[in-house]
């Protein structure tokens, strides 16, 4: 491995700055990749001049899959070109010179050649002493990405830990008896029911052609992809913290997807992977200032053209977590859904309300769906566990 | 002849002369990965030139390629390194005999020892280019037992120790997505996600790969296929798709792309590759489809529209 001695001073800390920042928003950026990207930008002849060829070198450093690929650009310009961004963000007050990643290579370069920065000198630029370090990072409103607004903390002063305990008791009751599938291919394991001759015979080699050591097989039964789509718009706001944290609970028990979606989708699984006191102030930035329409059909096009494109099949269980609203033409949802089931995934739909949801999308839709569960409060959970299957 | 460029920008001119296009961000990733001497993780549809890639990057730095096809079951013994238990057999008989001496040092040395993809690429003199080709096809444990390879560059035979690198390779690992990979060894890796071309870029691709169609036909037959892409379709041509179809019409003798959806009847089958696409685009189903992406109209009538004289039929 290379390992060139790092520079220390300023201009890490903008970086570290920038980890924060991508951290904050679901990235798993650690010491190696911030070491990756200082190597990056001293290795890359001309990331002076073109400062996006160096963003497209960080990108294939800090991303680590097709979503991160995606969320990339959007989050590069907000944190260097924070005046660039245009958007819904409200200004928190705080003015902070823009940053610039040009001075920030020089400066590399610069304390590189100086074979480090003395501790105490004080860097030239005002926008780098400026960024915060990684521990001041949450505390600040990070180039545009304001969280404060998001962050007040609504109705479930209700939920007692003993609640979420229940929960996760449920979810893991529910997710151990979602049905293994059987699938048609067998594998190795060392007390199956039948006798693997192809690799007996290979291992009987090392012996000379006595089978001392038999190799056995089982078929393989694999648990269902489980994809969870909650319903954030306006008509189901009262609905949407308690359906989430019932998501979450979900991809602790059974490493499930989650969307959230009201006129568009995005994806959430990763702001509820870790189990932090966070998660409380994540779910409720993810559902508020969410207003109007929802639009499920246009949601659920984008959830198995784009999102799930590749793991939609016959092992997958699609849950919607929706009061089935639509704002899209009523025939679309029928479509759409029956476009994941043509993929052969399997639909759960679970509704706040008493009774099935009776909109005319939802009245064309019905047959597309094979179970129909309402799930208003924690208890309807716990009855749900014995449908579910 | 083995260079490694000094540049992204000569990076990416080698790789045009061996007729991959790529475009500055790749160049770019391609050319860290070597820099900073990490594996590439490639994703992306398919048919869209992952593997094209690792061996566009063999040819334009003069390396070897080696290959591992991943797929189900894959272990160590596929993978990795075996030891030659038939010779192994044979040299204990021999003892045995009397013809020669064996003992167990010499039962296991590197003699006795089948280099399967990674060994070879370990223990490769000349440096070379390791193509680790849908890795999400192989089990976790396999996964699992590239992370020494990747990071460290070696792999530990327990009865010989560890093999080093002698040239660390350059190594391209390509996944579908269709299996979610684990954190640690997309951490090891540099990401890219591969996006079907734009459209210039891919005219490129095909005149790079077929000079001699005329540039008339490369340029309406790849804009068709763009428009295709954006339809609803169960399986999205990739590049190696447009290639064919453009190879098609090129050999059937056309100078340009067919107006009338029963010209292209029988090659659309280099595009769509399911029933259900063909019936939906081909001339025995509706056809009114195929009419509509042939002159660039978008389905449903939203869109950019262009007026046809003729009405549809």
């Amino acid at each position: 491995m290379n390992t060139a001695p790092l520079p220390t001073a300023q201009p890490l800390a903008a970086l570290a700055g920038f980890a924060a920042h991508l951290r904050e928003h679901g990235f798993v950026v650690g010491v190696a990749e911030q070491q990756a990207m200082v190597r990056a930008a001293l290795a890359l002849p001309g990331a002076l001049q073109q400062p996006a060829r160096l963003g497209e070198a960080w990108r294939s450093i800090a991303c680590h899959g097709a979503r991160d690929w995606r969320r990339w650009p959007d989050l590069f310009q907000r944190y260097w070109q924070p005046h660039r961004s245009t958007g819904s963000m409200r200004v928190s007050g705080q003015t902070r010179p823009p940053r610039d990643i040009r001075q920030l290579v020089q400066q590399l370069h610069d304390s590189l050649g100086e074979g480090g920065t003395k501790p105490g000198a004080t860097a030239a630029d005002t926008a780098l002493t400026d960024s915060p370090a990684e521990g001041d990072a949450l505390n600040r409103h990070q180039g545009g990405a304001s969280r404060t607004e998001a962050l007040h903390d609504r109705s479930l002063h209700e939920w007692l830990p003993q609640d979420l305990a229940l929960l996760q008791q449920w979810a893991e009751r529910i997710a151990a008896r979602l049905r293994r599938r059987l699938t048609r291919r067998w594998h190795a394991h060392p007390q199956g029911r039948r006798l693997d001759l192809r690799h007996t015979l290979r291992r009987s080699l090392a012996t000379g052609g006595v089978p001392v050591a038999p190799a056995w097989h089982q078929p393989r039964r694999e648990r269902p992809r489980l994809f969870i789509l909650v319903d954030v718009s306006r008509s189901m706001e009262t609905h949407a913290q308690l359906f989430l944290r019932i998501a979450r609970a979900f991809v602790v028990a059974a490493q499930a997807r989650v969307f959230v979606f009201h006129t568009r989708l995005a994806e959430v699984t990763p702001l509820l992977q870790r189990d932090s006191g966070a998660v409380q102030e994540k779910v409720n930035a993810v559902t508020a200032g969410f207003a109007g329409g929802t639009r499920i059909a246009t949601s659920l096009a984008d959830f198995h053209r784009v999102h799930a494109r590749a793991q939609l099949g016959r092992r997958a269980q699609v849950w919607v977590l929706s009061d089935g609203f639509d704002a899209d033409e009523p025939q679309r949802l029928a479509e759409e859904l029956a476009a994941v089931r043509g993929r052969g995934a399997r639909i759960t739909w679970f509704h706040p309300s008493p009774a099935v949801p009776a909109s005319a999308a939802m009245a064309a839709a019905r047959p597309q769906v094979q179970r129909f569960v309402r799930l208003a409060s924690l208890r309807d959970l716990a009855t749900a566990a014995d449908l579910i299957d | 002849m083995t260079t490694t460029e000094a540049s992204p920008q000569s990076l990416r001119e080698a790789l045009h002369r061996v007729g991959y296009i790529a475009d500055e961000a790749l160049a770019t990733t391609l050319w860290l990965a070597g820099s900073l001497q990490r594996p590439l993780l490639v994703e992306g549809d398919a048919g869209v030139g992952k593997t094209a890639l690792a061996q566009a990057l063999a040819k334009a730095e003069g390396r070897r390629l080696v290959r591992l096809q991943c797929f189900e079951g894959l272990d160590l013994s596929q993978a990795a390194y075996e030891w030659n238990y038939g010779r192994q057999l044979l040299a204990i008989r021999r003892a045995e005999s009397g013809a020669s001496t064996a003992d167990d040092a010499a039962l296991f040395s590197q003699d006795f020892l089948l280099q399967r993809p990674l060994l070879q690429a370990i223990v490769s003199d000349e440096p070379c280019v390791l193509l680790i080709d849908e890795i999400d096809r192989a089990d976790e444990a396999f996964e699992a037992f590239l992370l020494e390879v990747l990071a460290d560059w070696q792999i530990t035979v327990p009865e010989l120790g560890t093999l080093r690198a002698r040239q660390v390779p350059r190594a391209v690992l390509t996944s579908n997505g269709t299996r979610e990979l684990s954190d640690a060894l997309r951490r090891r890796c540099l990401y890219h996600w591969l996006d079907y071309p734009t459209l210039a870029r891919e005219i490129a691709i095909v005149r790079a790969t077929l000079p001699q169609a005329e540039g008339l036909l490369v340029e309406q037959a790849v804009a068709f296929v763009q428009r295709l892409r954006r339809e609803d379709l169960g399986k999205t041509p990739g590049v190696a798709e447009s290639l064919d179809f453009v190879r098609a019409l090129h050999q059937l003798g056309h100078q340009r792309l067919p107006d009338e959806p029963a010209a292209l009847a029988h090659v659309l089958a280099c595009l769509l590759k399911t029933r259900e696409d063909l019936f939906q685009f081909g001339v025995d189903g509706p056809g009114v489809r195929l009419l509509q992406v042939l002159e660039g109209r978008k389905a449903g009538g939203d869109g950019v529209a262009v007026k046809h004289a003729t009405p549809l039929p």
